[in-house]
This record gives structure tokens, sequence and C-alpha cells, in this order.
């Protein structure tokens, strides 16, 4: 700790992230070569929950049972959303649309900045980090999340009977920590799986292959419709979507977008907010665009 | 319009006064101080089975994640503002008219902030991790993070709660050296001699008394305005819709004067009753006070005004959604009730006969200040269930008697500390209103000998 | 030559003001009323420090040193904790972002300045003191004091003027 420190990289304690920056891997405080993905298919989501129930599986989250469920208490890092069309029939004609919700892993997360004890960080690989032992259950990072996708651990789960029952605490998995009351938790994109894949990568000396890593709710996908993959890999399936879309990380407004006659389904939610998403949606083809 | 104050008081006599309130007050005090401790006992005990039991049983649930308690935190926060505006504003004004009733709501100011501070400490969901957002060095070598307005926050309330606890002290020195020479021996004597610091009265003591005082009245002035800011940039300075509005910090800084004037009524016309001081709390100057709530419930309700006609205009869909949402949604009555005890109930302090009438204003400034409390709900709580997203706004949420009776009991806290401090320390400042009366009586003389009238 | 004390109490400040203007104007030996006399009054009256002469008041400075300094603190504390120890990106801002710092910077400015005035009320008041030897609790119900230092040779003289202005009381310390 120095002043001098401080003089000598004034330049890159002032750099924003991501519009300022160079761009990857240029930017010297994250000379990352990997940039997390993901683009979820609505047409080919069928809306079955595997992949939630995959993600509770994976990631240890607790089942808080019907009570709790129904006070909105419920711990669904991976969450089906189900939106229905207006046209105020009884039994809708084209049935639910289904929106699988999971963090959006934002470049520029509105969730970071306010928390008070700095729980919650942009990573080198570009998630957004949940650091549990530091968290003191402010509540402000799920506040001021534009999509809610932050769960609250409103009770201490582990303790409470049903959550797990006998054997089902066999099944944890041991990668990862169960949280206690108090702590904020949401979606990782299977930290545990990522980083055992880049360690993997790492001794063999090679770089990551698309297909290293899966998350818990692409590898439940009936309908593959979940990708995720490095988005700086220009192979990756994820990233030849994202480019085949046209949908850029660094843009609030997509170009396509401004184009008359697109027909390009990539979007992604809330760009307008600039907190540059990482997870791209291809809208759902509707029969009667068709 | 009848005198503020008697200006033939004896100072002996005032002295003589004050001093009986620290001794003998009407039994109303005790029956107070014994509901308070019973409502304090409602809290503490749901407060204990939340820290057992986790967050989830004050009914609160995953998007709306604030509820009631940040709610009573801006409330009471904003109960401490008006101290500030009687001793500093007022002292720089040479109104000498608060020299009666500052001392009194500078106490008040002293524990709404402390009250602001447990429901910080009761909303964390790891209490017991608290000193996480404390910055110290430690051997973690980690920091709290700087950008977060709730990290503000903690910087000026302590600021602003060390300053006018300061404050309060220095203010009240003399008055302490007055009841360590009067009051008979005792502990009583030996706390009094102890924070009296050896006041005597010299000119060497009362020359620099007077530039401390003025010095701190002018810091504690724009420390006021930003606290109040800064907890307005809680949400200002976030996204969501409903919250993100530019002119929050005045509305806020507005609404916090207004419901601290409102309290000023409540507590003048309890103490007035209980120690006895209807010489010294005298209705000319309940009058002003009246006068003065009213003209800022017009700057609070002007300013609510902006805030919905911003919103209106400003062609934020979302915004204007949750607008709508809070006029006609599930917590209309609320909204509803907070316009009408905040803009239509205080054209009643208008009324000329009404302004000094005491069983009437002190329904009114109890109106007001439930008006105010409802506003700080009707700001936090709607936004979350009607935000950004549509999948909130499917969740329902009606915060729990766990929830309702923390903010009871923190009423009884209140209260308690209030009660206690008035029975301790002078509730009206002996010194201050010797110089109002001597001064007043010195105006009097020279215009009566016809010479140039003073200020 | 041993010194004593001698408190005498007044009715209000004009016949407290008359005594001082004499004690001021007349050359008592070893008597320096600029040194030698301390006005006490149950008020704070401007006018005392008018006819008592000029004296300086110097807690502004500790309010600037104290503000400045708390201030400076605040900033390099947090620019240097964001910057060295927590070089943690947030949010896409920078790592050391002026808005919020400016507005810590405000409020440690404040703390610094009410924490380091009061103190230098302290110094200045010369608080907290044991009181003086000659010591009146009328002082801070209703009535002007006047505690002098003199020569015990020239307390007759002294005795003199405080009787001729009516004084209420006189008391004295006996001579050392």
């Amino acid at each position: 700790m120095s002043v001098s420190n401080l003089l000598e990289n004034w330049s890159k304690f002032r750099h924003t992230h991501p519009v300022g920056d160079k761009g990857h891997p240029d930017w010297e405080a994250y000379p990352s070569e990997i940039k997390w993905a993901m683009s979820i298919d609505l047409d080919a989501c069928t809306g079955c929950n595997a992949c939630s129930v995959a993600c509770y599986a994976e990631n240890n989250l607790p089942v808080v049972g019907k009570e709790k469920y129904s006070h909105g208490q419920a711990m669904h890092w991976m969450r089906i959303e189900r939106y229905w069309d207006e046209d105020k029939r009884e039994v809708p004609n084209q049935g639910a649309q289904f929106l699988p919700m999971l963090c959006q892993q934002c470049e520029a997360a509105p969730c970071e900045t306010v928390c008070p004890v700095g729980a919650t960080n942009h990573t080198e690989d570009g998630l957004n980090s949940q650091i549990y032992n530091r968290c003191i259950g402010s509540r402000y990072c799920s506040a001021n999340c534009p999509y809610k996708v932050r769960y609250f651990n409103w009770y201490d789960y582990p303790t409470t009977e049903n959550v797990w029952p006998a054997p089902m605490e066999q099944q944890l998995n041991p990668d990862l920590t169960v949280r206690g009351k108090g702590v904020m938790e949401k979606c990782t994109f299977c930290k545990q799986r990522t980083y055992t894949a880049r360690n993997n990568a790492k001794t063999e000396g090679r770089k990551i292959h698309d297909g290293d890593v899966q998350t818990a709710c692409q590898q439940a996908c009936p309908t593959n419709a979940i990708s995720f993959g490095n988005l700086f890999d220009p192979e990756s399936r994820v990233a030849k979507q994202w480019e085949q879309q046209q949908v850029e990380l660094i843009k609030e407004e997509q170009e396509k977008d401004v184009k008359p006659g697109n027909n390009l389904r990539g979007y992604r939610i809330f760009e307008e907010l600039r907190p540059y998403p990482s997870v791209m949606y291809l809208e759902r083809v509707r029969e009667s665009d068709v | 319009m009848g005198k503020d104050i008697r200006e033939d008081i004896a100072w002996a006599h005032i002295n003589q006064d004050v001093l009986k309130s620290l001794e003998n007050p009407r039994p109303l005090f005790w029956v107070i101080v014994f509901v308070a401790l019973m409502m304090f006992g409602v809290g503490v005990g749901c407060e204990v089975y939340q820290y057992q039991m986790g967050m989830g049983v004050a009914g609160l649930n995953n998007p709306n994640v604030w509820g009631l308690y940040i709610a009573t935190f801006i409330f009471w926060i904003g109960m401490s503002h008006s101290g500030t505006l009687l001793s500093a504003i007022l002292h720089l004004m040479h109104a000498d008219w608060r020299k009666p009733i500052y001392r009194f709501a500078e106490a008040m100011t002293t524990f709404s902030l402390m009250t602001a501070g447990l429901f910080v400490m009761v909303h964390l969901g790891r209490l017991w991790q608290f000193y996480y957002a404390v910055p110290y060095p430690n051997e973690r070598w980690t920091w709290p993070n700087f950008q977060s307005p709730l990290l503000w926050d903690a910087m000026a309330i302590f600021t602003y709660l060390s300053s006018s606890v300061i404050f309060l002290y220095v203010g009240s020195i003399p008055d302490f050296a007055i009841c360590r020479d009067n009051i008979h021996p005792g502990w009583r004597k030996n706390l009094y001699t102890l924070l009296a610091l050896g006041w005597e009265g010299t000119d060497r003591q009362w020359r620099n008394f007077r530039v401390t005082y003025l010095t701190v009245a002018c810091f504690l002035i724009p420390l006021a305005v930003s606290v109040h800011s800064i907890v307005a940039s809680d949400f200002a300075m976030s996204q969501q819709p409903g919250w993100h509005v530019t002119s929050f910090p005045p509305y806020f800084v507005a609404g916090a004067l207004y419901s601290g004037c409102a309290a000023i009524i409540t507590l003048f016309i309890i103490l007035r009753y209980v120690f006895k001081f209807e010489e010294y709390m005298t209705m000319p100057i309940l009058k002003k006070t009246v006068r003065l709530t009213f003209a800022i419930a017009m700057v609070w309700t002007y300013l609510n005004l902006i805030e919905f006609a911003s919103v209106w205009y400003s062609h934020d869909e979302v915004a204007k959604a949750v607008l709508i949402d809070k006029a006609t949604g599930r917590f209309a009555p609320f909204w509803w009730a907070m316009n009408f005890c905040g803009s239509v109930v205080p054209f009643t302090m208008m009324v000329k006969r009404w302004q000094t009438s005491i069983p009437i204003m002190f329904a009114v400034s109890l109106l007001l200040n439930l008006g105010m409390w409802l506003e700080r709900w009707m700001i936090v709580t709607p936004t979350f269930s009607h935000g950004y997203y549509p999948w909130t706004m499917d969740t329902h949420y009606w915060p729990s008697l766990v929830q309702w009776g923390i903010v009871f009991g923190s009423f009884g806290w209140f209260t308690l500390l209030f009660m206690v401090f008035c029975k301790i320390v002078p509730s009206v400042s002996m010194y201050e209103v010797k110089e109002m009366v001597y001064h007043r009586s010195l105006a009097t003389k020279k215009a009566e000998l016809g010479l140039e009238g003073g200020h | 030559m041993s010194k004593r004390h001698m408190l005498a109490l007044y009715n209000n400040f004009d016949e407290a003001e008359a005594v001082v203007r004499e004690l001021r104007n007349s050359e008592i030996k070893g008597f320096n009323a600029a040194d030698d006399l301390v006005v006490k009054s149950p008020i704070e009256h401007p006018e005392v420090e008018e006819f008592l002469g000029h004296k300086p008041v110097n807690v502004q400075w500790f309010t600037l040193i104290g503000a400045l300094s708390g201030g400076l603190l605040a900033f390099f504390l947090i620019a240097g904790s964001q910057a060295n120890f927590y070089s943690q990106m947030k949010g896409g801002k920078p790592i050391v972002p002026f808005p919020p710092d400016f507005v810590l910077t405000y409020e440690m400015f404040i703390l610094g300045g009410v924490y380091i005035t009061v103190l230098g009320f302290l110094i200045c008041a010369g608080l907290p003191a044991r009181r003086s030897p000659l010591y009146s609790a009328k002082v801070s119900t209703d009535q002007i004091g006047l505690l002098v230092r003199v020569d015990d040779n020239s307390a007759a003289t002294l005795r003199s003027i405080f009787t001729k202005h009516q004084a209420l009381e006189i008391q004295e310390e006996a001579g050392k």
C-alpha cells in the first residue's frame, strides 16, 4: 500500500467497465481470456422445469416447502416463469410462454455497487460473484437487481426440518457449501464446475475448449435450449450464437434493433438499463407470426 | 398575540421552576415511562425471536426484501431533523422564541437518531456481523464498499449523531453548572459536577462558548441536509422505478423537517403538562411552531406533487406504472391516507383559534406524523411489488406481526429514552431563557424611554 | 508579596460594568485589570466583552484544522483502501470512483470540524477545571461576579471600590 502505487496505476483505477475498456484481454486488471456467457432458446424451451430441478441438486438449494414457497421465500436460482397471452380467453390458444430466469451475470451489475460490505464483485472470468462469508444481509443488492434473481436465506435452512429429509442430505454436493441464515445467494453459472474445468485445462497446459464445462441446467435440458461457454472463444457454440444473432456484449442497444426489418431472434432483457447482461434469449417463434 | 414569555420572571424563579422538573413531575410521567417500557419490551421480544429464527419471520420475501424496517428507519431519521432546525438554523437567525423549546427538540434529534440506528441493525440478516460495514483496519485486509449508499448512510448517521450529542452537551454545560450548584447532595450532584466540567460562567468561558456554539451550529445545518439527502440516495441512486427520482433528496429533507416539527408539537404538549412548564412553553410559542410546521407542510406538499408530476410527464412507463399502482393497487388506501394526512390535515393549522388549542394540535400533530410514516412506507414497499420485472407483480407481501411489533416497540424505546432524559437533564434551557427574558425586558425598557428600539 | 482572591457580587450588568471601568482606569499596585480580573455571569452577555476590553478567541483555528484534516483523512483513507487493499471491480465503475468518495469526504470534513472545534473549546476555555477558590452559587442564579487577584496591600482599595458600587456581597480569601 502506498500513494506511489495509487498514482502509478491511476489510469487503471479510473477505468470503467465494460464501456471504457479497450476490450478483453487488453485491460490490465482483468487479463482474462474467459468470459462465461449463456444463450437460451425460448423456442426450444418446453417449460419442463428440469433445469430448475438440476440446479436444486447441483447447488444445494434448500427445498423450503409449500408454506414458505407460498410466502415467496423459495430459493430457485433458476426459475421458470410463465406468461399468458392476454386475450381474455379462458384457455389461451397459444398456452403459456416460458422464460427460464437466472442471474444474468451482468458485466456492470447494479447489485455490486450498492453492497455495503463489498460481498458481491465482478470476477475476472466475467461473473458476478457472491461472497457468503462477507454478506451481512442488508439485501440492498436484491433491492437494486432489475431481474430480482437474488435469493435471501430467510431461515437457517440447513437446520430446518424437511429441507433435505434423510437420506437426501446424502446427495448434497460436496463441491460447494450450504448457506446459513441471513445471507444472499444466487446463480453462479455453476462456479464449482467452471473452476474445475479451468484447473483441468491448466494442468493439461491447454486452453478451455467448448464442451469442457456444462452448467447443471444446460446438462439437464431435454431440448438443448441452453448453451453455455466462453464468449471470447470464437469456436464456442455460445459465441457463434451471439455472433449469428448480432448481439454484442458491450452495447445497450444493438445495431440490428434500430435497423428495420430484422428477423433475428436474439435479445437481452433490460439491455437499456446498461447492466450488460451475459445471458442472451432467443425469442419464441409464434405461430401467428409464421 | 401575547408575549412569548413573561418578561418579569425573576432569574432565580427560572432556576427553581426548571429544577423542579428534575424532581417531581406529574404522575403522568411515570405512567408514560411504564407504558413506554412495556412497548419496548414487545419490540425486544420480537427482535429476539427474529434473531433466533431468521428474517423470514418478518414476513419478507424474495422480491420484497425491504419492508417496514427501512420505512421506519427513514421515519426516525427524518424526525431528527427538526431539532437541528430549531437549535441551529433559528439560532443563526436570532429567533429567540426557540430558546425555551430547543433543548428538548435537540434531545429528540439525538434519540430518534439512536432509534433509527437500531432499525439498521434490526434489518440486517446477519446482525452479528454488522461490524463488517465499519471501516477499520483489520487483519483480514478488507474494507467496506465505499460506493454503497448504505455506507454513506452509516457514515452520515454516525457524524450526525455524534455531532448532535456534542452540540446538545456543549449547550447544556451552563445548565449542568446550575444543577450542580442547586441540587441536594447525592449521585445526581456528583453527576452534574462531572458534566459541568467546572463551569463557572467566567468571561473567558462564555467568550469561547459563544464561538464554539455558533461554529457547531454552522456545521450542523449542512450536515442535517446531507444526512437526509444521503438517505434519499439509498433510493435515488438505485435503478428501481419509483425510487430513481432526481427530486428525492430535497423531498426527503422537506419530509424530515415536516415530521420533526409535528413531533415537536406533540412533545411540546406532553412536556408542558407533565413538567408544568406552562410559563415557558407558552401558547404564543406553540403558535409560532404551528405556523412554521404549516409552512414546511406546504413545502412538502409541493415537492410531493412535483415528484408525481415529474414521473407522470417523464415518459418512463415503468415508473408511471408504479405510481398508478400506488394510487389504485393494494396499497391505495395507505397512499391516499398519506396524501390526506400530509397535505389536507395541515390546513387545520390555518385556523387561528385552533393554533393554540392543545387537544386539536395534539391530534393534528399525531396525524401529520402518521402521514409521514405512511409516506416512507409508500416509498419503500410498492416499488418491490411493482418493479421492472413482471414476475414481482405476482407476489403478495404483507408485514408480519413481528415486523409490526418491532416498529411498535421502537416508539416505546424512543419515548423511554426521551422521558428519562427530561428527568435528568433540564429540558428547558435555563441560561438561555434568562437571556431571552433579559434581552426582551431591555428592549421594552428602551422602547419606554423613547430611545431607538433594539432588535 | 502574597496575592489573594476577592469576589464581589452585583445585582446587574450595569453596576458590574461601572466597577470594571473604574478598575481598568485606576492604577492599583499589584493589580492589572487585563490579567487579574474575571467577570462571571449567569448568561452570555456580549457587552461584557466590550467593557472588559478585547480578548482573542482562537477556537476557529481548531475548526479549520479539524475540518481540513478530517476531509483529507477521509479521502486518502477511502481512495487508498479502494486502490490498495480492495482493488476489486464493482458494477463497472472505476475502482476509485469520485462521487461516493466526495460524499464521504464531506461527512468526515464536518466530523473533523465538529470534534476538533469542541476540543478547541475545552482547551481555550480551560475546561475541565477545578472551580476557582472563591465561588458563589449565586453567579449561576442571577448575580454578576467579579473575581480579582490582588496584592494583600491593595485589598483595601479594591474593597472600597466594590462597596462604592453597592456590592451585594464581598468574599475574600485569607491572605497566604
